[in-house]
């Protein structure tokens, strides 16, 4: 029988900071075999431990798939990232996984694309961008809307500019607080639907961010006349065992780790959440 | 004897049973603790074991589920390499006396540990475990087992269920662990007489009919939790009544919320097994009525209000959609709750507020 809570050792292959607090490490499987069996989608999780502190949840942001590496990208905010934070190229980590549904993206096919992030919630989109641009033919038009606190909290800033300088993808940029450089955007990240031309009817957005961020985001794409199947989001709770054991994830009777963490707002909308 | 179904045993030879098991593994049973209170615990003879008991202050879980347990442990190796190994309890375990509720509540347990991701740590424990029931004659004071269909007799899902006849006991065998625990000891068990099957169908029937009135009505509240019909004020008033303190959950037989702990030491585990472990990653039992149960992180909390937690909790328990999920409901009417909850929010308590009126449970 297979021990659901027994993670494989990986090995750190890289770190690159991102912002301030937020870093991307590249992790590889130190059996190499592991690899093989490691079928993941977009939306997918992994727990990642630090054997001493503890074990955490974070989304696959791998950039393409083939690397036989898995990337998460990681802001520093409690213990297990705290850690994480302190190790080096080289360093040895825990990863259980791919936990979680993920994104069915497929039924994006033949229509306009649309993601919406804000913070760090641009990084579980990343391996959908990448996997919608490897397969442009497929789709309508390809929109980025991304949004941050400040412009230094923006992540993944090299692709960001690669993607504002290519014609098959729309992508722009909001702050919430500008500083003197800054010449984009400033407002939320629903600010940027007026600069962009949103066909209802044909678009499917992926948004992922903070629940405020979430909730306001939603309401503007009803708003806007997309359908309630059309709105997908993945939802982050303190996911512990991520394999529907621990119960700390439910909402309703939605195990968030198992049943999602990717839902529908037609989905989210019938979760019974307390209160 | 394989065909036979049931036996009876002579009360004076039970002691001489319990030889015979306690050489077979770990037994537990019901023994006398602090004052009145009776737990489940190891003994060592026959005379621990005490027979004539109600309810013991917490369920059997703790055995098969207990509540820090080593999952694995590592060992640093030179420079940055580590060895991460599990840690099994492959003890084997004779449930000696235990009350019908708890063997539901086990029977609970491998629904919600088990399924499409079995718990590996708890499934290894409950295969080297014989559950053997002791059927209740006479109701505790805060028992209400009849109403979650899990007592005072069971009908099924032991391995070997006692009923207290007249200088002798009925055994009933309900699995092949449950009949080699009887095989054991063949020379005491004697094939049940007709008389003996009737005498444990009266008293069955005896004992339903001492819980008269005294029930908690879950269908009602099911209903209303089910379709979120709950009157929110109702919510805050129990919330102001709980006092977060998590005992309900901790003495439920059904409960198996944890958290994962890691510790930069020696475990007892890899010290018994002599290697030098660096740490060792533990589950602790946890509790969605504390506050941090559902904190994120970020600071963010889904669940920061009291009456939020409680209102999952019952959800947990009673709503159809777990229902469906575990094919019952999640309570087994052992009343541990109404024993610990100082606010009187027990089970019986609030499936009958959110009933409200009429057919309260009496015991209220």
């Amino acid at each position: 029988m297979e021990n659901i809570y027994l993670p494989d050792l990986a090995k750190i292959v890289t770190i690159r900071d991102e912002t301030a607090d937020t870093k991307t490490f590249e992790l590889r499987f130190l059996d190499a075999e592991r690899w093989g069996a490691f079928q993941h989608r977009p939306g997918q999780f992994v727990e990642v431990s630090v054997f001493g502190v503890g074990e955490a949840p974070f989304c696959l942001a791998s950039r393409r798939e083939g690397a036989e590496t898995v990337e998460i990208t990681v802001r520093r905010t409690g213990s297990v990232t705290d850690a994480l934070h302190e190790l080096s190229a080289g360093d040895q980590v825990g990863l259980r996984g791919p936990l979680g549904n993920g994104f069915s993206w497929e039924q994006a096919r033949g229509r306009d694309v649309l993601f919406v992030g804000g913070g760090i919630g641009l990084p579980p989109l990343r391996p959908l961008i990448y996997e919608v641009l490897a397969h442009k033919d497929e789709f309508r038009r390809i929109t980025v809307l991304y949004g941050a606190r400040t412009p230094s909290d923006l992540v993944y800033q090299e692709e960001l500019a690669g993607w504002q300088g290519r014609d098959d993808i729309t992508c722009l940029l909001t702050v919430d607080a500008p500083d003197e450089q800054w010449r984009g955007n400033v407002g939320v990240v629903g600010t940027l639907f007026a600069k962009t031309e949103i066909v209802p009817e044909a678009t499917i957005a992926f948004v992922c961010g903070p629940p405020v961020m979430i909730r306001f985001v939603t309401r503007d794409l009803l708003e806007l006349g997309l359908a309630e199947d059309a709105i997908i989001t993945t939802l982050e709770r303190h996911m512990r065992c991520g394999v529907g054991k621990c119960n700390h994830c439910l909402i309703g009777d939605k195990y968030v780790c198992t049943d999602g963490p990717v839902f529908t707002y037609r989905q989210m909308k019938t979760m019974l959440e307390p209160g | 004897m394989s065909e036979t179904r049931a036996y009876v045993i002579g009360r004076p030879d039970v002691p001489r049973w319990v030889e015979r098991i306690l050489e077979r593994g770990q037994v537990i049973a019901p023994k006398a603790a602090w004052g009145s209170d009776v737990i489940y615990d190891v003994v060592q003879s026959p005379a621990e074991v005490a027979w004539d008991y109600s309810t013991t202050f917490s369920p059997l879980k703790r055995f098969l589920f207990p509540q820090t347990d080593t999952l694995l442990q590592w060992e640093r190796q030179g420079g940055s390499g580590l060895q991460v190994s599990p840690t099994y309890d492959e003890t084997e375990r004779v449930f000696l006396a235990v009350r019908p509720c708890d063997v539901s509540g086990v029977l609970y347990l491998d629904r919600a540990l088990g399924g499409d991701r079995p718990d590996i740590y708890y499934l290894k424990r409950r295969a080297r475990s014989t559950l053997v029931a002791l059927a209740c004659t006479e109701p505790g004071d805060h028992c209400f087992c009849v109403c979650a269909h899990s007592g005072p007799f069971l009908e099924s899902g032991y391995d070997l269920q006692l009923t207290p006849l007249p200088g002798r006991y009925l055994a009933e065998v309900g699995t092949a662990k449950g009949a080699a625990l009887v095989e054991a000891a063949a020379e005491l068990f004697s094939p049940a007489p007709e008389q003996a099957v009737e005498a444990r169908r009266d008293l069955a029937r005896e004992a339903e009919a001492r819980f008269g009135d005294e029930r908690a009505y879950f269908a009602a509240a099911l209903r209303k939790l089910t379709f979120d019909r709950v009157p929110d004020d109702l919510w805050d008033e129990m919330a102001d009544r709980c006092l977060s303190c998590g005992g309900c959950t901790f003495v439920c037989p059904t409960c198996s919320c944890f958290s994962t702990a890691d510790a930069e030491e020696q475990c007892s585990e890899a010290s018994q097994t002599g290697s030098r472990a660096s740490g060792c990653r533990q589950r602790i039992w946890d509790s969605c009525s504390f506050e941090a149960y559902s904190l994120e992180a970020s600071g963010h909390n889904p669940r920061a209000a009291r009456k939020h937690r409680l209102k999952a909790r019952f959800f947990h328990k009673l709503s159809h959609q777990f229902v469906r999920r575990w094919e019952t409901h999640g309570c087994v009417g052992c009343g541990r709750c109404v024993t610990v909850c100082m606010g009187g929010d027990d089970m019986p308590a609030v499936t009958a507020k959110i009933r409200r009126g009429k057919e309260q449970c009496s015991k209220l």
